[in-house]
């Protein structure tokens, strides 16, 4: 593989995280982390529809109308979102996190890394790159959602994955890291961590 | 080719919304079946909660199938009634109510427009003796919908579920997700005579000197969701006094021993649903 695509796909895991550097995103990571669960279908769901969004556009590019290019984005990545929804609402297993993660994998059509990455990159590149980039910035996301999920989810239930962890021994499960405030400072918690590891985010 | 001129630019946006629409349409039909399967499981696994059977979450480890034989093994009798509490027919073939159906029965009940028809009301009898009725109102952002059972008296509550459909996590959608909320129902005994058959009330229900909740009509509120709780409440009101008639007829005299037997049983069940 060479190195620029190799770059493609590991620029937006940390150096240019879509959440903790572009701070794209960030809506949708304080409401969907309070389990384990609801964060890994919400971080598929966000890899497949950034993914083969990019992927389509990118087919596309030299036949979208400048114009209304914004309008034909929207089509594409909307019916990504119903299509994905439609899917899991069909399958026993997802059903209930479906039901759970309710109003927010509908709302992926207004997460600002989709059409972000389709804006800055998959208009301008072929199909391969841009379905790489999009995979990879959904899975940059997909990262952050996880480890955040990971804290609210063992300090808020004291379960992981639904598994009782801490409860066992006589942990008593914080509130507040269930509300979407605690989110936000574990989501600047990871902001400080990146900027003290990679120092050129530092702004002088 | 130049991709800015009208024509190119309004057969490309036609072109693309027709195949768009098409294919979702195609995936939406051909799925239907799927999602209405796991809908009535939904809906099924639900009316047993409140009927006290397992916990939302146990049921829904159990799997489609298992729920719909566990439901066919334990209903004794469901029927619709009008208004006045006359028995209209039975619901053949596990036919449960959907949030659909409950949401056109909420419109004739309220009238107005989108009235259809006169109310037809669904009414599921299990063999531990409950009778479950759904509830179904507006909350804060969507409607919100529930199942609440009753003991053999037809007074006392037995168990309560609710669901809703896009209410804030963490505040509104604790009618949900908080089972200490559904567990304060139970015990608590509706007031079929008058309007307010049960209220949910802010600021605290009335408790005892040991700090258990008086067994009356009343419901804490859930702190920080007042308009889901005003709505929860409207919406139980609206409903159980649609079903007035039909409990106060069927009510058996309360020196009946069973009657007796019910409120033991369901305080046993609310302090133990306290200790969890």
């Amino acid at each position: 593989m060479d190195a620029k695509l190799k770059e493609t796909i590991l620029n937006p895991i940390f150096k240019g995280n879509p959440i903790t550097v572009l701070v794209l995103g960030i809506c949708s990571s304080l409401a969907v982390t309070v389990t384990l669960k609801g964060a890994l279908v919400m971080a598929l769901s966000v890899i497949v529809v950034t993914g083969i969004s990019s992927l389509i556009l990118s087919l596309l590019r030299n036949t979208i109308p400048g114009r209304v290019r914004i309008i034909v984005q929207l089509v594409v990545v909307a019916m990504m979102v119903i299509l994905v929804d439609q899917i899991l609402k069909s399958f026993e297993a997802t059903y209930a996190i479906d039901k759970q993660l309710s109003v927010y994998i509908g709302l992926i059509i207004t997460n600002c890394i989709v059409m972000g990455r389709i804006e800055a990159f998959a208009l301008g590149n072929k199909p391969w790159p841009s379905f790489l980039d999009g995979v990879a910035n959904g899975a940059g996301y997909g990262m952050i959602l996880l480890i955040v999920a990971f804290f609210r989810e063992l300090l808020g239930s004291g379960t992981l994955f639904g598994l009782d962890i801490l409860n066992r021994f006589g942990y008593v499960p914080n509130n507040l890291v269930i509300l979407p405030p605690f989110a936000l400072i574990l989501l600047g918690c990871i902001v400080w961590v990146q900027r003290s590891i990679q120092k050129d985010l530092q702004e002088k | 080719m130049n991709t800015n001129n009208n024509v190119y630019t309004v057969v490309y946006t036609t072109v693309i919304v027709v195949v768009v629409a098409a294919l979702l349409a195609f995936v939406s039909q051909s799925l239907k079946a799927k999602q209405d399967a796991n809908e009535k499981a939904d809906t099924i696994s639900q009316m047993l909660t409140a009927a006290g059977y397992a916990t939302k979450a146990d049921l829904e480890k159990l799997g489609n199938t298992a729920v719909l034989a566990k439901y066919d093994e334990e209903i004794e009798k469901a029927f619709v009634i009008d208004l006045e509490g006359n028995e209209l027919r039975a619901l053949e073939g596990n036919n449960v109510y959907s949030p659909k159906q409950l949401k056109r029965q909420n419109y004739n009940l309220k009238g107005g427009p989108n009235k259809t028809g006169e109310p037809e009301l669904p009414v599921f009898i299990f063999r531990n003796g409950r009778t479950v009725v759904p509830i179904y109102g507006a909350g804060l952002w969507g409607p919100i919908w529930g199942y609440i059972s009753f003991n053999t008296d037809l007074e006392t509550i037995g168990g309560a579920y609710f669901d809703h459909e896009s209410e804030t996590a963490g505040l509104g959608a604790k009618i949900k997700d908080d089972p200490s909320f559904q567990a304060e129902f139970v015990g608590e005994k509706a007031n079929f005579a008058d309007v307010n058959v049960l209220e949910i009330v802010k600021g605290g229900a009335p408790k005892d000197a040991e700090g258990n909740s008086v067994i009356d009509n009343k419901i804490d509120a859930i702190t920080g969701a007042t308009m889901t709780s005003n709505g929860l409440d409207a919406a139980i009101d609206t409903w159980l006094a649609a079903y007035a008639k039909y409990f106060l007829a069927n009510k058996p005299a309360c020196d009946k021993p069973c009657c007796q037997a019910d409120v033991i049983s369901s305080e046993v069940e609310k302090s133990n649903s306290e200790e969890e």
